[in-house]
């Protein structure tokens, strides 16, 4: 029983962490309407800052500043923000498929460049090695994974209630009038672009927190952990959950998570000896089922967006709305 | 939605009856976490059962049944960390075996292994971090492989340059934590050997073109080519080395030992190619081994780790056997020390091999684990060093030309440090 007690807890702080990343995306594509194929970079950007700030020295390479690990942490998000903000800079005058393409050459130059940059990030061997923060304190078992979990769900509440507060209020409204029709947004005297670029930037450093986090849980990140397979699974999360719903947004990070996880598990145990080693092609087959599935007859979303969400007076559940627009 | 729900239906009631049936048979659990979803990954988790069966033939380890539980990693961290988790956690195992890749292993061995106090053991991640890791004592022993590390490869590859009397050698390496560890490791040791690297030149995975990588390798007229590349993108990388004139002097890593790569460039260009490989050795059970791979699979043991995958799950289920029954991984992890020893009575890697180290064991007795890599012998930090083979291709698979003892390669790579 202790045992299913520690993967649960090991399982959602993993789910937790995603789910910080996908609220990121959810402010980004879900309010604003910014096509990011390049959510990997931040959270990558997140991963490296944290750890080159909050790790031990090693031999030929940079970093090892050893930093109160907090500071370490909002070090990482600073890096996400700054690579946010000179990439949004650049591209944000894209709209849809175009600001997708070059977000997501984004990200791959990025893996590249940690691939490469053996003197600032190891390399292909990445940053190992690195200490848990209060490890002394909490030893390395299943205490230490119980309070990381609480301290990553507290971290969650609060960039959920941050997010939901920002939905409803004016700036929120303005996120959204932007992405239905910027073009009367801007008649109205709005400046789209300096509002897609704080959506944006405040999207990646939210995905860059969630990054620190990953890198400080495993205690390592290498080029391995920001391939663009992170981009897609974050996106099918949204897209499961409901784009533009912050609920949707953590509901479909425990969700295709749990579904990538569980199908493996459950396939291992109970496909008969033969299937045994087709089991991982299987589980994409079965993976990506549940995607199609989803867009076919929900795409919506679980969750789907509340497109009235600050008229007041009236209760939020009455004004919830089917429809997606 | 509905799949899930029909998945975890189905999965609660197939539960509720293996209970039933686990009950009467003791069975032991074993993890395996590999790239199962990869092709290269396949034959690997094949040959690690295959070493499991045959244990299970001899009447298992410990005195119990062995079931390798076996996940994909599907070459991503998160899922292969996952899956560690859940094996140790949800399975109870205390032995594992992957991953392949360092960065896969790595992560697993920092927040599940260690922590949970389990024998992790590779076949096949080569990084030197682990080394590194280890020296500093933060893997508490339980870290182990038996892929031996690139320095005995990149010896071997100096060894070979400096008896073919190449002056001049340009590199190309798959851009990983192992190609680019081979690339460093190279460049020390061909320099030491007196031998002039003229490019070394990273290859990125899965790009349709490595014409301008090639060119840049070849634009310092090398009089040969090392290649430290895996055989889909070597293949490429070759064609395209030929197409431009470059040189069928070539010396191939042991990542290139696959059919498929002699076939897809072709037999006749590879005349010249001479390879490396840490296997091989001159005792019956590496035959035995090949023989028995030959039997049950129908094409010889051509495959980057497939021999290592396979010691490493007979090592591991030796000393399963020698800990005892319900032995911690910390346990089976101290008495791998027991199942190779040099001083022990050697035993083969096959059924009967198995009986025999089990009877020793029972007697008190330490054993030497003669397996497919040969006599396997781990330092303080789990590494293997490894008898050495110079190969090359023939029309039926490879053919040794040269082979040094364990001897010969430690003294060669001596010789390179003085």
């Amino acid at each position: 029983m202790i045992g299913v007690i520690s993967y649960l807890v090991f399982f959602t702080t993993v789910a937790a962490i995603l789910g910080i990343a996908v609220l990121g995306l959810n402010l980004q594509w879900g309010n604003t309407g910014l096509f990011n194929g390049g959510v990997v970079a931040s959270f990558g950007a997140g991963a490296y800052g944290t750890l080159i700030l909050g790790g031990a020295p090693q031999e030929s390479q940079l970093g090892g500043f050893e930093l109160f690990y907090p500071l370490a942490l909002l070090g990482g998000m600073a890096a996400a923000g700054i690579l946010a903000w000179a990439v949004g800079r650049l591209t944000l005058r894209l709209r849809h498929d175009y600001l997708a393409i070059a977000t997501f050459g984004v990200a791959v130059a990025f893996e590249n460049v940690m691939r490469n940059a053996t003197t600032i990030t190891g390399g292909a061997q990445g940053i190992r090695g690195f200490e848990r923060p209060f490890r002394q304190m909490l030893g390395d078992g299943f205490t230490y994974n119980l309070v990381f979990l609480i301290a990553v769900l507290v971290i969650l509440c609060a960039v959920y209630i941050f997010l939901e507060r920002l939905t409803v209020s004016p700036f929120g409204r303005l996120l959204r009038a932007i992405r239905e029709d910027e073009t009367a947004a801007r008649s109205l005297g709005k400046s789209p672009d300096r509002v897609r670029l704080i959506s944006f930037v405040t999207g990646s450093v939210i995905i860059g927190l969630a990054g620190g986090l990953y890198g400080t849980f495993y205690a390592f990140v290498s080029p391995q952990d920001v391939l663009p397979i992170l981009t897609f699974q974050i996106w099918a999360m949204l897209i499961v959950g409901g784009a533009g719903n912050a609920k949707g947004a953590l509901a479909g990070a425990f969700l295709i998570w749990g579904a990538w996880t569980f199908s493996g598990w459950a396939l291992s145990r109970f496909a008969p000896v033969e299937a045994q080693l087709y089991t991982g092609s299987i589980q994409f087959v079965l993976i990506g089922m549940v995607i199609v599935g989803m867009l076919l007859w929900r795409p919506q979303g679980l969750f789907p967006e509340r497109l009235i969400v600050s008229q007041p007076g009236r209760s939020r559940e009455k004004t919830q709305a089917e429809g997606f627009t | 939605m509905r799949t899930l729900l029909t998945i975890a239906a189905f999965a609660a009631g197939v539960s509720a009856l293996g209970t039933g049936a686990h009950a009467q048979d003791c069975t032991t659990k074993i993890g395996a976490t590999l790239p199962t979803s990869v092709d290269w990954g396949r034959p690997i988790a094949e040959v690690a059962q295959f070493a499991v069966d045959q244990v299970n033939e001899a009447g298992g380890a410990a005195g119990c049944q062995i079931e390798m539980v076996l996940r994909d990693t599907q070459v991503d961290p998160k899922v292969g960390v996952d899956a560690a988790k859940a094996l140790v956690d949800l399975e109870g195992v205390n032995v594992l075996l992957g991953a392949v890749s360092s960065g896969v292993s790595m992560p697993i061995l920092t927040s599940v292994t260690v922590p949970g106090g389990v024998m992790q053991m590779s076949c096949c991640s080569s990084s030197t971090a682990f080394t590194k890791l280890s020296e500093e004592g933060k893997t508490n022993g339980l870290w182990f492989r038996t892929f031996a590390t690139t320095a005995v490869q990149s010896a071997m590859a100096a060894k070979v340059a400096a008896d073919k009397g190449y002056k001049k050698i340009a590199v190309l390496y798959k851009n990983d934590d192992w190609g680019q560890d081979m690339a460093r490791l190279i460049a020390a040791d061909f320099a030491a050997a007196g031998i002039e690297v003229t490019s070394s030149v990273a290859i990125n995975d899965a790009q349709p073109s490595y014409r301008a990588e090639v060119t840049e390798a070849i634009g310092g007229q090398p009089e040969a080519l090392y290649l430290a590349l895996y055989p889909n993108e070597g293949t490429s990388a070759v064609r395209e080395w030929l197409s431009l004139g470059g040189t069928q002097d070539m010396i191939l890593a042991n990542s290139l030992k696959s059919d498929e790569f002699r076939d897809n460039v072709g037999l006749q260009y590879l005349g010249n190619a001479l390879g490396t490989d840490t296997a091989s050795p001159r005792v019956a059970s590496a035959d035995a081994f090949k023989a028995a791979y030959v039997e049950k699979f129908g094409s010889e043991p051509n495959g980057p780790g497939l021999a290592n995958s396979f010691d490493a799950a007979m090592l591991a289920l030796l000393a399963m056997e020698a800990a005892g029954k319900d032995a911690s991984g910390a346990d089976i992890a101290a008495a791998v020390a027991k199942v190779t020893d040099p001083n022990g009575t050697p035993i083969t890697a096959d059924v009967a091999g198995f009986t025999a180290a089990k009877e020793t064991l029972a007697g008190g007795g330490t054993v030497k684990y003669q397996g497919a890599t040969g006599d396997v012998r781990f330092d303080a930090n789990g590494d293997v060093s490894a008898p050495a083979v110079v190969w090359k291709f023939t029309d039926s698979g490879t053919e040794e030309v040269e082979y040094l003892s364990l001897g010969d390669v430690d003294a060669f790579i001596a010789s390179l440090k003085k």
